[in-house]
Formats: C-alpha cells, structure tokens, sequence
C-alpha cells in the first residue's frame, strides 16, 4: 500500500473494482442470489454515500472556523485601531482584490494583528507611565490620591497629548509650588535669624519633610498653608520684638542722654539704637530680636535706671548738703529740716520723685542764697565781734596766768597778743552797740527777727551786755577780795614766814577743762557746726545705742563736771551769751536739744549755775570742729572699733546685741570667779560646756 | 558682655581710706514703664528657695556643698550629719554620732569629715554608710576643715588645740595625728586657703598659721572688732579674711601686713535693726564667699541674708527675711545655688522657735556679680 498519494483515488477505484470483482466471485462461488446481490450493493453504496457526507461536513466545518477566525481577527484589529485613534489598516481588502483563500487570508492577518497589538501595549506603557506621574504629583500637592484608572478603550494620541500637558501643568504648579515654599523657607529662616530661634525647630514643627535637607520637601496646600501662618505667626513676634526693643531704645538713648554715658559704653548698644526709627523689614541681624539680646538690653535699661536713681539721690544730698553748707556759713537755721529728711527717705522708699526734690531743694537753696546776701553786712560784724570775744576770753586767761610775765619761748608774741586784745576789748562795748543798731535796722526792714543759729542775734548782744557788766561786777569784787586776801597772806606771812604757791589752784582748773572733752551741749557752742541735720544722725545713733559705754562716759563727764566747777568758780569774762538760762532759756530749750544728749539737759536742770562755765569751756574746747564742720564726731566712731580695753570683757558674757536687752529672756551664765567673767558662745552654752578650773587659773 | 566690664573699670575709684565705711545700699530697681509692655512673666520661684525635705530635727551647726557636684553635708545638733542632693532634693545619708554634731566638711564626693560634741573626729564614708573616729580631743570639737594642698584635717577643739590628721592612716590614732597646737582660748572659728590657716578662738584673738610650718602661728592678731569672734572665713583669692562678731559687725582683714596692705582693712556695721530710735544688733554667724565674684554672703540672727561687695564696699543684695536666725551659708561650686541654714543659733538660750530648715536658693547673677562704684562725681 505504498503507493504515493497522487494515485491513490486511482488506486481506491482500482481496488474498489477489483473488491467488487472478488465480491462477485464470491457471490458466484456461494451462488447468491441477485435480489440478494443487489441488496448487498445497495447497502454498499449507502455506506459509502454517508461517509463522504461526513467528510463534507467536516470540511464545511473547518472553513466556517476559518472564517471566524479571520474576522475576530479583524475585529481585533478593528478594535485595537480605533483604540489608537488609527485608520483601520485592514478593511475589507478581500473585496477589491481577487479573492485569495481563507488561510491565506489568516495568514495575512495574524502578523498585522501581532503588531498592532504590540503597539498597543507600548502606548499603554506610555500611558501608564504619564498617568504614574501625574497621580504621584497630585497625591504630592493634594496629599490626597484620586486613583485614575487607565481607560483602555481610549489610547490615542491626542489622549497621550492630553495627559502630557496636564501633566506638564502639574508639573509647572508643582514647581511653582516649591518655588513658594523654598520663598517661605527662606523668609521664616530670615525671621528666625532675627528672632534668634531655631530654624530647624521650627520647620520641623511645620512639617517633619521641610527641616531634611536631602529629603523632598512637602508642598501640599496644608503645608503651605501652615508655613504662612508659622510666618505670620512669626512676623507678629518681631514686630512685637520690636517695638519692645525701639521702646527700650528709646528709653536708652534718653538714660545716656541724661547721664552723659560714655561713647565707649553707647557703642556695645549701638546695633539697638541705630534701629530705633527702622521699619520691620529693615531689622535683619541675626539674633537682633532674640528673647536674649532684648533681656540684655533690658538688663542694661534697668541697670542705668538704677544708676540715674542713685545718681539724682546723689544729686539731691549733693543739694542739700549744699543748702546745709550755705545755712551754715550763714549761720542760718535751715527751717524745713527735717521736711528734707523726711523727703530723702522718701525718695529712698521710692514714693517722691527725686526731681521735683531737686527742684524744691534749688528754690530752697536760691532763697537762702538771698537771705545769705542781705545778712552778709551784719554777719561780718558778727564775725568781728565774736573773734572780738574770743580775744576777750583769751586775754582773761592770760590775766589770770601768774607766769605770763615769765620768759618763755614766744614770750614776745603773747605780749603783742594781748597788748592787741586789750585795745580789742576796749572797742568792744561800741562793736557791741553798731551791731545792735545795724541789726535793729535791718530787723525793721525786713519785719523778721535776725536769728543766729536759731537764737535772735538781739538777745544775744544784749545778754552780753549784761554779762559783761556782771563780769565788771565780779571782778571788782575780786579785787577787793585779791586785797582781803593779801592782807591776809601778809598776816600770814608774819606768823609763818611764807607765801602759799599760787600755782594750786590752776593745777585744778585745767584737769577739768580737759575732761570736758567734746561732750555737753554743742548746740550752744557758738560753734554751729553741730546745728547740720548729718551730725544729728550721728550722735542719735550714738546715744541712741543701748551699750554701756555711753553711760559710763557719762557718768565720767558728770563727775568731771563737779571737778571743773569745784576749781572754776571764780567769775570769768567770756562769752556766756546763748546759753544764759536767766535770760532766754525758752528760746534755746525746745526741740534743738533733743537730738544730742541728753547729758546737757540734766545738767541744765540740776545744776543751773555752773552752767555758765560749762559753756564757756565747750566753746573753747571745740573750736576746732567749728572750724571744719564736715567731721562729725570722729571720736565716737573711731572709740566703736577701737581695741578695747580690759573692762570689755565681762560685757562680753552677755553679747552685747542690743536685742538681748529688749527682750525679757535671761541669760542665765554669768560664771563669777574671783570677778572674773568668761565669755561663752552660744555652742558652748548649749552644749553646757565649762571651762574646767585649771583652765580658769591659766586665764586669770 | 565682656567688653562691659572693661568699660565698668572706669567707674573704679579708690574707696576712701574710712575705716567705717558705711556700705552704700541700693534701692531694688523700679519696673519702668516703657518696657513694661512685653515684659515676659516667668513663674515666680518662693522668695526663700526650694526647702530641702527630711530636714534635721535639731539646730543645724554647719553645712557645705562638695567641690565635685550639688551634694550638701549638713551637721546638726541632732547627733546626725546628713548627706543631701540638693538638686535632686534627696537625703542621700545619715550618719549618727554620740553628741551634737558641731561642723562637718567634705574630703571628696564619697567621704566627709566631722566635729562633735563627743570629743571625736570622724571619717564618714558615704557609700558604705561607714564612719571611722580618726581622733579625740580633750573637749568638743568646734569646727573641722580639710586641706586639699596637704591632704590633712584640721579641727579646733573648746580644749583650747588645734589638731591635724592624717586621714589616710585610719588604722592607729597614733599614725592619724600629725599634730597639735596650743591656741591661747577656745577655738571658735576655722578657716582655709591655700596654705594659710585662719583660727579665731575665744578671748578675741585670731592666728594665722602656714600649714607648712605648723610649729607656731605666722602671725598672732587680735580681732578688730570689740566682741566675741562669731565666724572667720577667708577670702577665695587668699589675700584676707573676714571676720564677724555678735555685735553686728564684719571686719575685713588682709594678711599682708605692710603699712600699704593694712590701710586696706576696714569694718562694716550689718544685721541690725533700728527701732524707736535704738538700734538692735545681731550677732552675724556665717560668712560664705561666692566661688566666682568673690562677694560675699553675711547671714544672722535677724534671719537676713545679705551679700556683700566688699571692694566696692557695697551691699549688693538682700534676700528675704528667713523664720529663723541664719545659722549657716554655703555656695555651691559654681556659685549658682546658696545652700541657706535658717535655724536657730540657741543665742538667747533655750526657748521655743521656728523648725530648722534648709533652703536652697538659685542664686541669680545681680545678686552677687560686684556693681562698680556709682559715678563718684556725679556731673553738673
């Protein structure tokens, strides 16, 4: 049967003849019959009918897939074209050219439909890849993805046109976008330099993105939003700032101003200043505004605030120790005293202010400058007529000196000196009396009393007068009694042979002058130094002080007092004048006195008559601080810290704060050994500690 | 700020040559009204400092603040010596001893050394809550001081010696003792820098020894003041010390004894209080020098701390009143917290007063940095 195919339907029909030629062999060998044979042949042709329908069927049956598939094909085709937006490559070619074969047809086909559909899936890669960036930008700017699906049925160019250009705007806005935020940036970087604060921080708190520098920053509508506000927020805070830092400029530039500050000292706040009129924008250097640099400034403000207090306080003593100066030189009460005293603590308590003070204190001080002038004339009488007393007294002194005659050294200048004072002194009684009527006039001119040093100057004069006549008085009995006496040492002198010295008596006299110390009353020392509201403070404080001490110089004084007294009674000529409590105690005895000691008014009292001396004494003892006022009272502070002397130490048990006495808790420990006290301190009085006997033995 | 003070110089004039100086007090400065817009409100701290909890329940006699952090050794008259973190505000340790506990001072941040009543000096170990007697003396034990040069202690004793131990040779009292010195009275007061050895006993007197050569006092002084020595304390730049007396007073003293030198020295009137015309004087118990400025804090039993400028003779700070006496100061290493004792000092005797109390300020800058003078010649 390997026969080749072409002669196969030949040989079928070869064979079919040959069969049908052995069938009738048989059929005639078996001798069938006809009707048999027929049937048999008809049943053959049937068979052989059915199987060639079959096979046309089958064949129809391929061709119908064939077609359908070349027309899917075509739609296919048909369908990516129109998706691409191309003309059709394929439409109906099979009806203008002659009619080729299904197959072939197919054949044709299926490669243009591979390519297109190659091209498809690139423009759709196309697509994906442009909607991939648009969606990316829109999440960055909205934050929010609105997910675009890629429609398929649509992938034409003008569709890619479009998703290009949008894509493109995108792109514009989204770097227009990053333009405004690296704007922002820079502008809040700017603030912060300025404001002295963190960036970084700052940006971070905007959003997290923006403080990275690698990093794509976030320019969503949130965040620049947010970074606008974080702007303005902040541009509110210099503004502030600023006006903070002109207003202390300000205040600055007037402190300087006031008090002539150095340049040197301007300089360091020169970046301050400068920037007093500036608008915001012109405020840029770095940390101009930080919370610290304006501290500093304020720091500064304050300190020169303090220093223009302290400085018009300053101002203010200045000025009335000038007003003290003047009263004093003028022998002036200054009559608002203690208003003053009352002011400067005022000021101190920060209730007045020190200007107005010093104003008041310069009209004050204008109109005891011309008080002053028109008192001028008489005071320089005054002045004479004092350095006249003074001579007076001096020369009574000299008098009353038995060896004045001796010849010493200087022997001749002390005659000179009261060959002077004695014509001095004869002048008195007319300086005496010009004065009075000079001052008479000038009382009636002026309609005031002339006061000096708080006395009436009229009083004064004429208390001398009267002393001075007393004085007459007492020395001619002095003489008569110099007589009596004489007689009497003659007498004696013819019973014993000899002259007592004369000497005795003045050994005395001057062991109490010198006690006399600077104690007793000043105020009526001509010398007027002590009238000044400083030296007040002081001897207060000083006898005001609950120690000991004062007591017991007191009670030295007192005794030294009777001393004096005892030696000095003999009547002397001096200047007895303002003290002289038969004549004016009222006027000298209120209020002046309180503020010293009050030595001096005990003493008034108990011992009215030798007060005369006393006076006299004190001025002559305290020329010196009349002489130069400003010191008051050296010996007092001086004695406080002075080493002290053996008889501190049994004040030492009880500590001697003055707080111990005020208040009723006793000290107990007073350990008395053989009138020895030894101090303790508190450990050791807490702790009950005692010195142990043999320790006692080595201290005493 | 640096340049301000180069500028300041120029206010510095030579203080005159009083020796009572009377201590120029500033008014506090007035809130001005330009500036008062803005002012920011910072949250006010208590106007006496933190209170430390857990604080002793008798007199405190003495307390410090170690050199290395903000630890504070506080001794009191309860027989303990506490160990606090002042910063942290914890009590760190205690350490009970046989009698009231009169100083204590610290070696390094884990020992510290202390006087007592008991007659002993001791060793403290703080973190093995250990305490070891270095010695005795023959009375209680006033005050305790460690030399960091010499690395010895140093205690003043009522028994009228002053001693000094080895602390590294703990195991023998024999080996511990270096030394003892006579003094003429009772020792009150101690104080150190860098060689030099201040001691201020009863009877007034002050001696000033060389640690170096302890074999008698480089010089023999007695107190300027009048009254009963209260406390000495030296300068930190080792030119002088102060020295203040129950009589409201504080002398300040130079070691250099030239005629140029002791014109330097002068005293200054403090915590007193005028009254109707009287003056009430307070004994000033403790002086604390400021690490840095060099000014220095006074406290007393009128319960006021005062900070002193002492070269431009001027008060520059006065805190407000504590319940009690002021019975110890202390600043610590960088002089931004003062440690302030307010307790009472048992000076008038037994009788009923506040709780003891340590506070424990931030000390601010004004408050202890010197002002130069305020123009000497104020113009026009």
């Amino acid at each position: 049967m390997s026969t080749p195919s072409k002669d196969s339907l030949s040989q079928v029909e070869t064979t079919c003849g040959s069969l049908l030629y052995e069938l009738k062999i048989i059929w005639d060998e078996v001798g069938e019959g006809d009707a048999e044979r027929d049937k048999m042949l008809l049943e053959l042709e049937r068979e052989c009918l059915e199987v060639y329908r079959r096979k046309v069927d089958l064949a129809n049956k391929c061709r119908a897939q064939l077609r359908h598939a070349i027309a899917d094909s075509e739609a296919e085709l048909a369908a990516i074209c129109s998706a691409m937006g191309e003309r059709p490559v394929h439409i109906r070619q099979s009806d203008q050219t002659p009619r080729r074969s299904l197959k072939a047809e197919l054949r044709a086909i299926l490669p243009e439909l591979e390519e297109m559909k190659k091209r498809k899936s690139d423009r759709r890669n196309q697509f994906l890849e442009v909607l991939e960036q648009i969606q990316k930008i829109e999440k960055e700017i909205n934050a929010t993805s609105s997910n675009i699906v890629l429609d398929e049925t649509d992938l034409s160019l003008r569709k890619l046109e479009e998703l290009h250009t949008k894509l493109q705007t995108l792109q514009r806005e989204k770097s227009d976008r990053l333009k405004q935020v690296l704007e922002h940036l820079n502008s809040l970087n700017s603030l912060c330099l300025v404001l002295g604060m963190d960036f970084k921080q700052t940006v971070h708190e905007v959003h997290p993105s923006l403080s990275e520098t690698e990093a794509t920053k976030s320019i969503s509508n949130d965040t620049i939003l947010r970074l606008a506000s974080a702007i303005e927020g902040l541009l509110e805070v210099k503004i502030q700032r600023m006006q903070r830092i002109q207003d202390l400029a300000t205040s600055l530039i007037e402190l300087w101003n006031l008090m002539d500050t150095p340049v040197e000292e301007q300089q360091m706040f020169q970046s301050v200043t400068c920037k007093i009129a500036a608008s915001e924008q012109e405020i840029t250097e770095p940390n101009m505004l930080s919370l610290e640099f304006i501290n500093y400034v304020e720091a500064e403000v304050s300190r020169l605030e303090t220093l223009k207090s302290s400085k018009m306080k300053e101002l203010v003593f200045k000025k009335r120790s000038e007003l003290e100066d003047i009263c004093r030189k003028t022998h002036i009460l200054p009559e608002s005293d203690t208003s003053l005293e009352v002011a400067i603590e005022a000021i101190e308590s920060g209730a007045v202010d020190a200007g107005s003070l010093l104003e008041q204190i310069e009209i004050l001080i204008g109109k005891v400058k011309e008080e002053a002038f028109s008192r001028k004339e008489i005071l320089e009488k005054v002045e004479k007529w004092m350095g006249a007393c003074e001579e007076e007294c001096w020369l009574e002194e000299y008098n009353r000196d038995d060896n004045r005659y001796n010849a010493g050294r200087g022997a001749h200048l002390t005659l000179k000196r009261a060959e002077k004072a004695r014509a001095l002194v004869n002048k008195l009684p007319g300086l005496v009396e010009a004065l009075a009527v000079k001052t008479i006039t000038w009382e009636n001119e002026r309609g005031v009393e002339f006061t000096y040093d708080g006395v009436r100057l009229l009083t004064m004069l004429e208390d001398y007068k009267i002393l001075r006549q007393q004085k007459e008085e007492e020395r001619k009995r002095q003489r008569d009694q110099k007589k009596l006496q004489g007689q009497l040492m003659a007498e004696q002198e013819a019973l014993f042979g000899s002259k007592p010295s004369p000497i005795k008596p003045q050994s005395a006299k001057k062991g109490g002058r010198l006690s006399m110390g600077g104690v007793s009353n000043r105020r009526l020392s001509l010398g007027g130094a002590h009238a000044t509201p400083k030296s007040d403070v002081h001897s207060t404080r000083a006898a005001a002080t609950p120690n000991t001490r004062p007591a017991k110089k007191l009670d030295r004084q007192l005794s030294n007092k009777d001393d004096g007294f005892g030696s000095q009674l003999t009547g002397r000529r001096g200047l007895e004048t303002a003290g002289n409590k038969k004549h004016n105690p009222n006027e000298l005895e209120p209020t002046f006195r309180k503020p010293f000691s009050p030595i001096s008014s005990k003493v008034k009292v108990t011992e009215t008559d030798m007060k005369h001396e006393m006076l006299q004494k004190t001025f002559q003892t305290n020329t010196s601080p009349f002489i130069t006022p400003s010191k008051p009272k050296p010996t007092t502070t001086e004695e406080e810290n002075r080493i002290p002397q053996k008889n501190i130490i049994p004040i030492l048990a009880f500590t001697p704060c003055a707080q111990m006495q005020t208040t009723m808790t006793p000290v107990k420990t007073m350990v008395h050994e053989e009138e020895v006290v030894i101090e303790y301190s508190f450990e050791e009085r807490r702790a009950g500690f005692v010195l142990p006997r043999s320790h006692l033995k080595t201290m005493v | 700020m640096k340049t301000k003070k180069k500028i300041f110089q120029k206010f510095e004039f030579k203080p005159p040559k009083e020796f009572e100086t009377p201590f120029q007090i500033p008014n506090p400065p007035k809130p001005s009204s330009s500036t008062g817009t803005l002012k920011m409100t910072a949250a006010v701290p208590p106007l006496t400092g933190r209170e430390l909890s857990n604080p002793p329940s008798d007199g405190i006699s003495n307390l410090r603040f170690s050199n290395h952090s903000d630890n504070l050794l506080v001794s009191s008259w309860d027989k303990i010596v506490r160990l606090y973190d002042a910063s942290e505000n914890v009590l760190r340790g205690e350490f009970t001893h046989g009698g009231a506990v009169l100083d204590c001072c610290f070696h390094d941040d884990n020992s510290g050394f202390s006087a007592s009543a008991d007659n002993t000096v001791r060793r403290l170990v703080f973190n093995q809550q250990r305490e070891d007697i270095l010695g005795r003396h023959d009375a209680p034990v006033r005050c305790i001081e460690y030399s960091y040069g010499t690395g010895q202690v140093i205690s003043g004793s009522w028994d009228k010696t002053l001693k000094c131990w080895d602390p590294r040779g703990a195991s023998s009292q024999e080996r511990t003792l270096v030394g003892t010195y006579t003094q003429p009275e009772r020792v009150y007061s101690l104080s150190l820098v860098g060689n030099r050895v201040v001691v201020a006993t009863a009877g007034r007197h002050v001696n000033v020894y060389d640690l170096r050569n302890m074999s008698q006092p480089e010089q023999r002084r007695e107190s300027s003041l009048k009254y009963q020595t209260r406390c000495v304390q030296c300068y930190p730049n080792g030119t002088g010390y102060a020295l203040s007396s129950v009589e409201g007073r504080v002398a300040m003293e130079f070691f250099d004894l030239t005629e140029a030198g002791q014109s330097k020295k002068y005293a200054f009137k403090c915590h007193r209080k005028s009254e109707a015309g009287r003056d009430i004087v307070y004994p000033v118990n403790t002086i604390a020098f400021h690490p840095v400025y060099g000014t220095f804090a006074t406290g007393g039993c009128d319960g006021f701390v005062n900070v002193w400028d002492g070269n431009n003779k001027k008060r520059l700070y006065q805190y407000s009143k504590y319940p009690t006496s002021i019975a110890a100061l202390s600043f610590s290493r960088d002089g931004r917290l003062l440690a302030v004792a307010s307790s009472y000092t048992y000076e008038e005797g037994d009788k009923p007063h506040e709780p003891d109390a340590i506070f424990v300020r931030s000390v601010n800058e004004v408050e202890v940095k010197p002002k130069p003078k305020v123009y000497p010649n104020p113009a026009t």
